[in-house]
């Protein structure tokens, strides 16, 4: 029977919206003044918000319980805003609960942001140093890491520059091969993988697999790539507007989370390349699901057709180019893969769009990858699961209710028809 | 009771709501002195990297300044230093205000500039304060250091007497200075990371605040009259003395002196208190 090692008891967090603070001493004195002093009523009261049906607060957490025991790793998923990040925070020590108790014992580290506290004016080893005493590591232990670090990060020609010439991956490699090398007893990882080339995420993902599988540490793991966290933890917490939803064995949680998820991912928009999907050689700016439907609220169902249009950036030079667009069912069956004809593109955006007609698909919920390869074998970037679309079911004058079978429901025609009899059979 | 103190022994740590004065102990800080020292030597490095001069700035910055207060005050105004070469007096003066007003300045910007750090990971948020004034402190040992060649060359030049004994009177005195800035610096750190407008008034305040010192004057100077304005700034007595552990002249007041100390305990005290109470509130909303 293993340790407990941190036990949460109820945990709420509160925040306020809008009107608390208004970052300006003037406006909150005469505020304060209007409504203590004179017993007015406050000019700068956000009348909206009490509203009806907008709350002026929130309640990131409520209620929220769990026990998570030695050698665990827990993966924390849910939608946008459920409250994932809010959780994490309070494990940290970055802000306090409203109220509620955790417990825990032993050292915990967290990493919710890649590099913080990197000065970019200052070198990689300098930024080795400051990111590793910020993370909670002595001088010693980063001395004593050092040349593993640089060696897992692969930038030691580059050690004596200063970070802010560092590409995009480079900077993420260092700073997360630092924090790869965090030797707690608990360790609290954020969204933190999105970033990086797949072999680095890989190779993170293996680090961190490692920790808890033979150091026997505890891993608490947030991400929206159900996939790795499948992979990676043997316990799940499902959040969902603040209240834990479901807790336990992690299979169950994705799946039950899975097959609820009523929202919709039809859009995926970047502003910037920096924060779009991918690495160095393709960054997915957009990925839009268009439903040719008559009715723009309406619902997808086995008769309409879809659209995926998508827009990426190739940094690549001349380089020869296909994208594979990928449909798997909600239970992770491939039921398509189709590839665009390769040809050269020079360094720039380009658009993509598919279209799946009509009365092909069967009723379910489906989701959407693209995988982009150069020279039709190696592979630049695989964006796993970047649409998510449910489609309905539609079956005028069928009197059977039951689910209709196969993954595809195609609308070949077949024929009936009635044949001369040939008497010698039936009789 | 018994239970009680068993599941304390049990766990190592606990979260919760409650916000305490005191905030950290002091052995969590004796914890995290790496990065008290790393984060000064970041600010350091970072402060003069990609510059002309770089940590020359320490030294041309009051260099500069004495020979434009002489020029100003000396030799247009023609205020009077009582026989001691304006240039010295003068040194003297900014030398010590610049400990006060760096250590107050970054102390009080601390907070603000640090915060999307502390949104990310947890360490006694006061390090990031303390890692300021631990800079600052070591700018002002070069700045001392350029006070003191200068006031070796006016003793070799026979233009100046000392008494080496008044010399240790600078330690209080840097401690009691860099106290009082830290202790109001903590108090508005807080307060600047809420209301982002304070910072320019402040910028201003200390501006004004030169002037009600004794930097460019000396005490007896000022017209008995409004004596007392000055003798409130708990600042006054400092200067005072600190030019008089060079130079040997100044008003000096014992009680001015002890009721400078007990401002500094007190402005240490709150502030700690207050940065410690607010800064939990803080996370939520910045």
């Amino acid at each position: 029977m293993s340790k407990t090692v941190i036990q949460a008891e109820n945990i709420s967090k509160f925040y306020r919206l809008g009107t608390i603070g208004s970052g300006s001493l003037r406006r909150d004195l005469q505020s304060w003044w209007s409504s203590q002093v004179l017993r007015k009523e406050d000019p700068y009261a956000d009348t909206h918000s009490t509203m009806p049906g907008q709350a002026d607060h929130i309640w990131a957490l409520r209620n929220v319980d769990f026990e998570i025991k030695e050698g665990e790793s827990w993966g924390i998923i849910g939608a946008n805003g459920a409250g994932k990040s809010t959780l994490l925070k309070i494990l940290s020590r970055i802000v306090k609960p409203t109220s509620g108790i955790v417990r825990g014992r032993g050292k915990i580290s967290s990493l919710l942001e890649v590099g913080t506290g990197f000065h970019p004016e200052l070198t990689g080893r300098e930024n080795i140093f400051i990111s590793g005493h910020m993370l909670g590591m002595k001088k010693a232990e980063i001395i004593k890491k050092f040349d593993e670090i640089v060696e897992f990060s692969g930038v030691s020609a580059f050690l004596d520059t200063p970070v802010k010439r560092y590409s995009s991956g480079m900077y993420v490699r260092l700073a997360f091969a630092v924090a790869a090398h965090l030797e707690p007893d608990i360790l609290i990882v954020d969204e933190v993988l999105a970033v990086g080339d797949a072999e680095f995420q890989k190779k993170c993902l293996g680090k961190m697999n490692d920790a808890t599988r033979q150091n026997g540490r505890t891993l608490i793991f947030v991400s929206h790539n159900l996939q790795a966290v499948s992979n990676l933890c043997s316990k799940a917490i499902w959040l969902e507007k603040g209240h834990a939803k479901r807790n336990g064995d992690v299979k169950s949680v994705v799946n039950s989370y899975l097959s609820t998820m009523q929202t919709k991912l039809w859009k995926q928009e970047y502003l910037s390349l920096r924060q779009a999907p991918g690495n160095e050689y393709i960054r997915v700016l957009s990925v839009e699901l268009v439903p040719h439907l008559e009715d723009p609220l309406g619902v997808i169902d086995i008769r309409t057709s879809i659209t995926v249009k998508f827009k990426f950036y190739s940094s690549s030079p001349k380089a020869n180019l296909s994208t594979d667009l990928l449909l798997y069912t909600i239970s992770g069956e491939c039921v398509f893969d189709i590839p665009s004809k390769p040809a050269i593109y020079n360094e720039g955006f380009i658009e993509g769009e598919c279209t799946i007609p009509g009365n092909f698909l069967n009723d379910g919920a489906y989701y959407l990858s693209l995988y982009f390869v150069q020279d039709t074998s190696r592979e630049l970037f695989d964006y796993q699961e970047c649409l998510q679309f449910e489609v309905a079911d539609y079956r005028p004058e069928i009197n059977w209710y039951d689910k209709w079978w196969g993954y595809v429901r195609p609308n070949f025609p077949l024929l009936l028809k009635p044949v001369v009899a040939d008497n010698s059979i039936i009789s | 009771m018994a239970e009680e103190q068993k599941a304390l022994k049990f766990w190592d740590w606990e979260i919760n709501s409650k916000s305490t004065w005191l905030g950290v102990e002091l052995s969590e800080i004796y914890a995290y002195r790496g990065l008290l020292l790393r984060l000064t030597r970041k600010d350091f490095l970072g402060t003069y990297q990609q510059t002309l001069l770089g940590p020359f700035w320490v030294l041309i910055q009051p260099l500069l300044t004495v020979i434009t207060y002489v020029l100003v005050f000396n030799k247009v105004i023609g205020i009077s230093t009582n026989g001691v070469p304006p240039f010295l007096f003068n040194l003297i003066g900014i030398t010590l205000w610049n400990l006060f007003s760096e250590v107050f300045l970054n102390t009080a910007k601390s907070f603000s500039q640090n915060a999307g750090i502390f949104n990310k990971v947890y360490f006694p948020r006061i390090i990031v304060a303390l890692s300021a004034v631990y800079l600052q402190l070591i700018l002002f040992g070069i700045q001392l250091l350029l006070l003191i060649v200068v006031f070796g060359y006016f003793l070799i030049t026979g233009k100046i007497t000392a008494n080496p004994a008044n010399f240790f009177l600078i330690i209080p005195i840097i401690i009691i200075t860099t106290g009082i800035a830290f202790g109001a610096g903590l108090i508005l750190s807080v307060m600047t990371a809420k209301y982002r407008d304070l910072m320019a008034l402040i910028q201003l305040l200390i501006r004004l605040l030169m002037f009600v010192c004794p930097v460019f004057y000396s005490l007896s100077m000022v017209p008995e009259k409004v004596k007392w304005m000055v003798n409130l700034n708990p600042l006054s007595s400092q200067f005072e003395y600190f030019r008089y552990a060079f130079i040997g002249t100044g008003q000096l007041s014992d009680l001015q002196f002890m009721y400078s100390a007990s401002f500094m305990v007190l402005m240490v005290f709150f502030g700690v208190l207050l940065f410690n109470k607010l800064s939990d509130a803080l996370m939520d909303v910045i």
